[in-house]
């Protein structure tokens, strides 16, 4: 270990610690463009500079390493004055377009300018005129205005992806990102690009002038389109209260997690996260019976959806209950499920229906595209595929969680087995026709709208929380389970207990000890 | 004590083969080197010798020689910096095109001091006759087997490659001439680690001046003691200055290191042309601080030209006399500069370019009050800021034009508008 002082805080660090890492430690931001925790430091945007005791020039923080009883300053009249002279530097020859940016708001460059820089242009002469919108990817365009060449985008696709898509070329103020030729930027992780840029030169066409960042609330979560798990930010905009259907989420972004995703998340899950929250999307309970007139509701659907569970209970035909599960519920309404169906009804088919396998890219992205099937195999399920012929054999009730049936099978094959099912129940979170064959469709949330959690596939049990409020008929899976169980006056005792995911936690923890989570 | 040591067969017909060479008694040092010397025999008189670098830095070639581990398992290299592109300098491509064999001599003995087995000549692109000249050269050598496998018989191997730059001026800075020969892109490395430990292909390098190295066969003949005496005491040998600017007789002159600025441009340059004033004096190559013409009573070497405020830096002398207005002066410094920074750290790329922008604007008459202030005050941010010297290099000769000619700039700017 070495001590050190940084701005007059005792610091100790282990040997070989950069200063920088240090300052961290000991609660001392230092401002940078260049440094990234993921890549060596590279030095080139002169912002992290500090002071030393004894040292004739500044020194970077970023890749000098602490030497017992330095005295490093942070906030030094010199310091302030070399970070105000960058800044200064690379406001001379920026558009200073924020109105029209995209990372106006979460920008570094306007952050640092607040904290150091604060002072009048002096800059006379003309600006250079760049390029302000270059393709340089499938959904990514680069400003190269805006561009501070921090190169963190060239370093993260030579580093990172080992893609090489990105170089510097020409030198001095004609120094600039591009593409080699027309070769595109073409990865399954060049979203993390936008992120990594620390100011407005290269955003997200799914982004680019669609809202501004100060009207996102940023939550926490776990990416569900893979058996990895990565840890997300989700941003949403709440809405604007007089402007219907401006609530949605705009973006999801890394949240680092260094066992799990590390810094990045791939682009199959960016994207698809957020098309699949928002598109296709089940708002409304619906019931398939034409001539009714009744207005549908939460109780008269469980009212009517209990009776069906209760008659065959009294008549002692639960095995003629049918119910297909997915990997996509969490642990807490898988093991509801476990609870309500295999130990108090014993019912007669349970089956899984999960996507389709896709290919794992060696990176983040697994092949296994459903966020949970660990912990539903370690709550005591066997993830049995369904099976067409038996799904439908002397069933009387069919009870769906998800419409992944609908992707294993096709919807004439799936009408034709469901013919002859009296009564079937669909519990979904999306349409994509399965509802169609089916009496009652129940809303479900989505990982936006829900809280509990998932297994991932190295066995971490990882919990998020609701970050955007169901709208319409929507409600959670645990929340459907726990209205059925008392709906069905199944063991008040325990369903009573159940008023929330952790409580469901509880209980699953104190029943299977592989989700005792050790403090 | 006016005797030339590096350039005294300069002029010979043919010297740069390998029979002209011998017959002038090359190769002796290498062959009395490599069989009667030990390795670090070699360094230790080099050591003794004082020999500093004659690029620019002016770092002491014993010392960068010894700060190459002894024992590693890695190969190490060593890389002969003959990208001369420092504005107003000369001297190595003399070497080079008069005397090819002198510096393979040198490269000979530094390898067999440090133990190195793998050299390269590191030359700039413009200097493409030169370049076909060394290749030959050492093709002589390799011949008579003074390069290749168990050279004259002392059972030391050394291999010698050309490598030939593109034009850039910042492969000349050490790191990023490591950069651009193992075929990246030219830019700066971060320091440390310095090439001592970690250099080309991250082994253990050391990279040397052309000069510097043409010094070593006669440091190794003649003993460190004639060499120290030749020149200062913390400063051994001759340097080659290379003069230019409004003198008579624009060259080299190879002078003991300590000769006076002003003998140099009066007696060896012979002086300016009649009727004009020296105005101003570059000393050490365009990036070092400008020296007014009162300020030229110094001795020419390493710790006098920096005790006088400037630097001894690849000793070319720019001489400006007074028909030259001193803004003409700091254009083309400032264009130099913005036109050669790489582009990788902040101050550097955008700092060199404002200056320029303001100078350009100042040249075309549509200077402002406070455009000098500007310049002290943007040189002072780019320099000790950056990446790599470059900037300190950018920022010096601005600096000390701007501070020392502060009237007669701002007189250009009053009468227009």
């Amino acid at each position: 270990m070495v001590k050190l002082q940084i701005d007059g805080k005792p610091v100790e660090v282990i040997e070989g610690t950069t200063i920088f890492k240090a300052a961290e430690q000991a609660g001392v931001p230092i401002p940078h463009f260049c440094f990234h925790p993921a890549f060596a430091p590279e030095g080139s945007c002169r912002l992290c500079l500090v002071e030393i005791d004894g040292f004739p020039k500044l020194e970077l923080s970023c890749s000098t390493v602490v030497r017992a009883g330095m005295k490093v300053s942070t906030q030094s009249p010199s310091v302030r004055e070399a970070r105000r002279s960058v800044l200064e530097f690379l406001l001379a020859e920026h558009p200073l377009d924020c109105p029209i940016c995209d990372k106006a708001g979460e920008c570094k460059l306007q952050d640092y300018y607040q904290d150091y820089g604060l002072t009048e242009s002096l800059f006379r002469e003309f600006k250079e005129k760049r390029d302000k919108k270059v393709k340089i990817g499938g959904k990514l365009i680069l400003d190269r205005e805006r561009c501070i060449l921090c190169r963190r985008c060239v370093r993260f696709l030579s580093e990172i992806t080992k893609t090489h898509e990105l170089g510097v070329f020409e030198r001095g103020i004609r120094t600039e990102i591009s593409t080699y030729e027309e070769e595109l930027v073409d990865n399954n992780y060049s979203g993390n690009l936008v992120d990594l840029c620390p100011v407005g030169a290269i955003t997200d066409v799914e982004f680019r002038f669609k809202t501004r960042p100060w009207f996102l609330v940023r939550g926490e979560s776990i990416c569900p389109l893979c058996g990895r798990g990565c840890n997300i930010y989700i941003d949403y905009h709440p809405g604007f209260p007089r402007v219907p259907g401006t609530a949605k989420v705009y973006r999801i972004r890394p949240r680092t997690n260094e066992s799990v995703n590390g810094h990045w998340i791939c682009d199959f899950g960016r994207y698809g996260f957020v098309s699949r929250q928002q598109m296709n999307r089940c708002h409304k309970l619906i019931w398939n019976k034409a001539d009714e007139k009744t207005e549908l509701s939460w109780e008269k659907v469980l009212i009517l959806f209990g009776e069906r569970i209760q008659s065959l209970r009294e008549s002692q035909r639960t095995d003629k209950i049918a119910l297909v599960l997915t990997s996509w519920l969490t642990n807490e309404e898988l093991y509801l499920a476990k609870k309500i169906f295999k130990d108090d009804l014993n019912a007669g088919k349970i089956f899984f229906a999960d996507p389709r396998a896709g290919e794992g890219d060696g990176f983040l992205l697994r092949a296994e595209r459903s966020p949970n099937s660990r912990g539903a195999q370690e709550i005591g399920f066997e993830l049995k595929p369904a099976r067409i012929e038996t799904l439908s054999q002397g069933s009387e009730i069919l009870i769906i969680f998800g419409g992944y049936l609908a992707e294993v099978f096709s919807l004439s094959e799936l009408r034709k087995a469901f013919e002859n099912i009296p009564a079937k129940v669909l519990v979904t979170s999306h349409l994509n026709g399965l509802e169609s064959l089916v009496d009652f469709v129940l809303p479900s949330a989505f990982t936006t709208e829900k809280s509990g959690s998932w297994t991932n596939a190295d066995s971490r049990i990882q919990r998020f929380t609701a970050v955007a409020p169901a709208c319409g008929d929507i409600r959670s899976e645990a929340r459907i389970l726990t209205d059925l169980a008392r709906e069905l006056k199944l063991n008040d005792a325990f369903y009573g207990r159940l008023t929330d995911t952790a409580a469901i936690f509880k209980e699953l923890e104190n029943d299977i000890p592989f989700f005792r989570t050790e403090t | 004590m006016n005797e030339k040591v590096l350039t005294q067969n300069f002029g010979l017909d043919h010297l740069f083969r390998i029979e002209v060479y011998l017959e002038q008694g090359g190769y002796r040092a290498a062959k009395k080197a490599l069989t009667e010397w030990k390795p670090e025999q070699v360094l230790e008189e080099v050591k003794k010798a004082s020999l500093r670098g004659r690029g620019g830095a002016g770092f002491s070639a014993g010392l960068k020689w010894g700060f190459v581990p002894k024992k590693t398992d890695k190969p190490k290299y060593l890389c002969v910096n003959a990208d001369e592109g420092e504005p107003g300098t000369f001297k190595d491509r003399y070497i080079l095109s008069h005397d090819p064999h002198l510096l393979i001599e040198g490269i000979v003995i530094a390898s067999y001091a440090v133990g190195i087995h793998d050299a390269y000549v590191y030359i700039r692109g413009e200097y493409e006759v030169i370049a076909l000249r060394l290749e030959q050269a050492i093709a002589e050598a390799y011949g008579q087997g003074y390069l290749g496998k168990n050279i004259l018989g002392s059972g030391f191997d050394l291999d010698l490659y050309v490598h030939r730059g593109a034009g850039a001026y910042i492969c000349g800075e050490e790191t990023a001439l490591l950069e651009s020969l193992e075929g990246k892109r030219g830019n700066p490395r971060l320091k440390p680690p310095f090439p001592a430990s970690v250099g080309l292909f991250q082994n253990p390098t050391v990279i040397n001046n052309v000069e510097t190295l043409a010094n070593v066969p006669f440091i190794i003949l003649n003993g460190a003691a004639w060499f120290l005496a030749k020149g200062q005491p913390n400063d051994g040998g001759t340097r080659i200055f290379g003069v230019s600017g409004a003198v008579n007789k624009p060259g080299i002159y190879e002078l003991p290191v300590g000769t006076s600025l002003r003998e140099i441009i009066f007696t060896h340059a012979g002086g300016l042309k009649p009727g004009r004033k020296l105005k101003a004096v570059i000393p050490g190559g365009m990036s070092s601080p400008i020296l007014k013409a009162e300020e030229i009573d110094i001795k020419m070497d390493v710790d006098s030209v920096a005790a006088a405020g400037s630097m001894m830096g690849s000793a070319a002398i720019i001489v400006i006399d007074d028909r030259t207005p001193i803004l003409e002066v700091l254009k083309k410094v400032a264009k130099f500069y913005a036109h050669e920074s790489c582009g990788q750290c902040t101050p550097c790329r955008l700092g060199t370019n404002w200056i320029f922008k303001i100078v350009k604007r100042m040249a075309e008459g549509k200077g402002e009050q406070g455009d000098v202030d500007s310049l002290l005050r943007l040189a002072a941010n780019i320099k000790g800021r950056t990446l790599c010297p470059m900037g300190d290099a950018a920022a010096m000769p601005v600096f000390s034009i701007a501070k020392k000619f502060k009237e007669e700039l701002e007189a250009s700017l009053k009468g227009k508008t």
